[in-house]
């Protein structure tokens, strides 16, 4: 009967982490504090949570379309991001890989509150979703987009966002979203027309 | 007081950088496209014409807004309160990342001991991070460490505190981590690269502070 043993699988979580501070380990920036975390260290990946759980509520929020399940989404995220770590090839890249991650969870949601006839009627008028006067509560109305980003029709507001902050191509949209190419093409063109022509109203 | 229109004429006229009729017969379905495919292959037709490059200038321009009013936004958000942090930590918690398995030498030819990765990271980054000016980013050992007295490479990414001098902050980095791992592993270690990835200026200003 050999004798086995494995350092580490019980280790206590100073091994993994040694005595820096999570204030101190705050200075770093982005390639060593998540090139850390992706190495295992929870205090690194606490600074990441505090670091940008702000940008991605207010991003599953434009996406959702309502503050309800924003604060559950950036949990599963931040979940999600600390078992998929391991494979951030570029740590430099962290913020645009975390938001891809509450971008794929926004749309999970989307999908579960059986949203697809929505997202098949393009261009349905906003006035009609039970959502705007919920992001004019919740969305801080001081700049001219984000006004503009709340009369937007949903199914342009998500492909807009999808391309322009989780920098998704088109196929990765059109496949998330169960929509063909070349309707999300359209979509993100109408999107930016939209947004120019309110923002120019506003000057 | 000036209330902006919510919804503008159709026709906002020439000072509409997104007219159709500017567009010298493309669209504007085609000119996101074509930003999107970040202007690639180039279509000289598009770039050659005034009205197409005002039009392009608008969505790039659209693109840097958007940035900046997200951050502006996320800067707003109050800080997350402590109990949701920490749910979330505790729920990543039985999730520790251990890597691969490094054998430890035993007499007895029956055992088998070994010391995950992980641990070799954590001796790594509690090394460095015991030098003041010096937070210990990502770790890489290279080389086959399953098998006993493989030479091993290790490459370590390093912040260090702006005025420190950088060759010697690196060197002390590989001093410290050498002397650890030489102690505490079996490794059989051939380099280790110091790379030094932040210079942070906080530190330094807390410094400050704290002599005034």
């Amino acid at each position: 009967m050999g004798l086995s043993a494995r350092l580490g699988a019980r280790a206590h979580p100073d091994v993994y982490t040694g005595t820096v501070t999570i204030s101190t380990l705050a200075e770093a920036d982005d390639r060593v504090v998540a090139g850390r975390a992706a190495d295992g260290d929870p205090k690194a990946f606490e600074v990441l949570v505090r670091r940008y759980s702000g940008l991605m509520r207010v991003y599953a929020r434009s996406i959702l379309g309502s503050n309800d399940e924003v604060e559950d989404v950036v949990q599963e995220s931040f979940v999600t991001a600390w078992k998929q770590l391991e494979s951030l090839k570029d740590p430099g890249a962290i913020k645009s890989w975390l938001m891809r991650i509450v971008s794929r969870r926004s749309i999970d949601r989307l999908r579960r509150r059986r949203e697809h006839d929505d997202i098949d009627e393009h261009d349905r008028p906003t006035r009609e979703d039970t959502s705007p006067p919920r992001i004019a509560e919740t969305r801080a109305l001081t700049s001219a987009l984000g006004t503009a980003l709340a009369t937007l029709p949903p199914a342009q507001r998500r492909c807009w966002l999808l391309r322009e902050v989780a920098e998704y191509s088109y196929r990765e949209i059109a496949l998330d979203l169960e929509i063909p190419e070349t309707t999300v093409r359209g979509l993100i063109s109408r999107a930016r027309t939209n947004i120019v022509r309110e923002m120019q109203a506003w000057r | 007081m000036r209330t902006p229109t919510p919804h503008p004429a159709p026709d906002a006229g020439a000072t509409d950088a997104l007219n159709p009729e500017n567009l010298d017969g493309h669209t504007i379905e085609e000119l996101s496209a074509y930003f999107d495919a970040e202007r690639t292959p180039t279509n000289f037709s598009i770039e050659s014409s005034p009205g197409c490059q005002i039009a392009l200038n608008a969505l790039g321009r659209l693109r840097e807004l958007t940035e900046r009013d997200l951050e502006t936004q996320a800067a707003a958000e109050p800080a997350p309160p402590d109990g949701w942090v920490q749910s979330i930590m505790d729920r990543i918690a039985l999730e520790a990342q251990a890597g691969r398995g490094i054998p430890i030498s035993h007499p007895l030819p029956t055992a088998h001991l070994a010391m995950s990765e992980g641990v070799v990271r954590g001796l790594i980054r509690a090394a460095g991070d015991s030098i003041p000016e010096i937070i210990v980013g990502r770790c890489v050992l290279d080389g086959d460490v399953t098998t006993a007295g493989q030479p091993i490479t290790i490459t370590v990414d390093i912040s260090v505190a702006w005025g420190e001098n950088l060759l010697q902050a690196a060197e002390r980095a590989r001093n410290v981590i050498h002397r650890q791992l030489l102690k505490h592993t079996e490794l059989n270690i051939s380099a280790i690269h110091i790379t030094v990835q932040d210079v942070r200026f906080a530190r330094l200003q807390r410094a400050e502070v704290d002599q005034s």
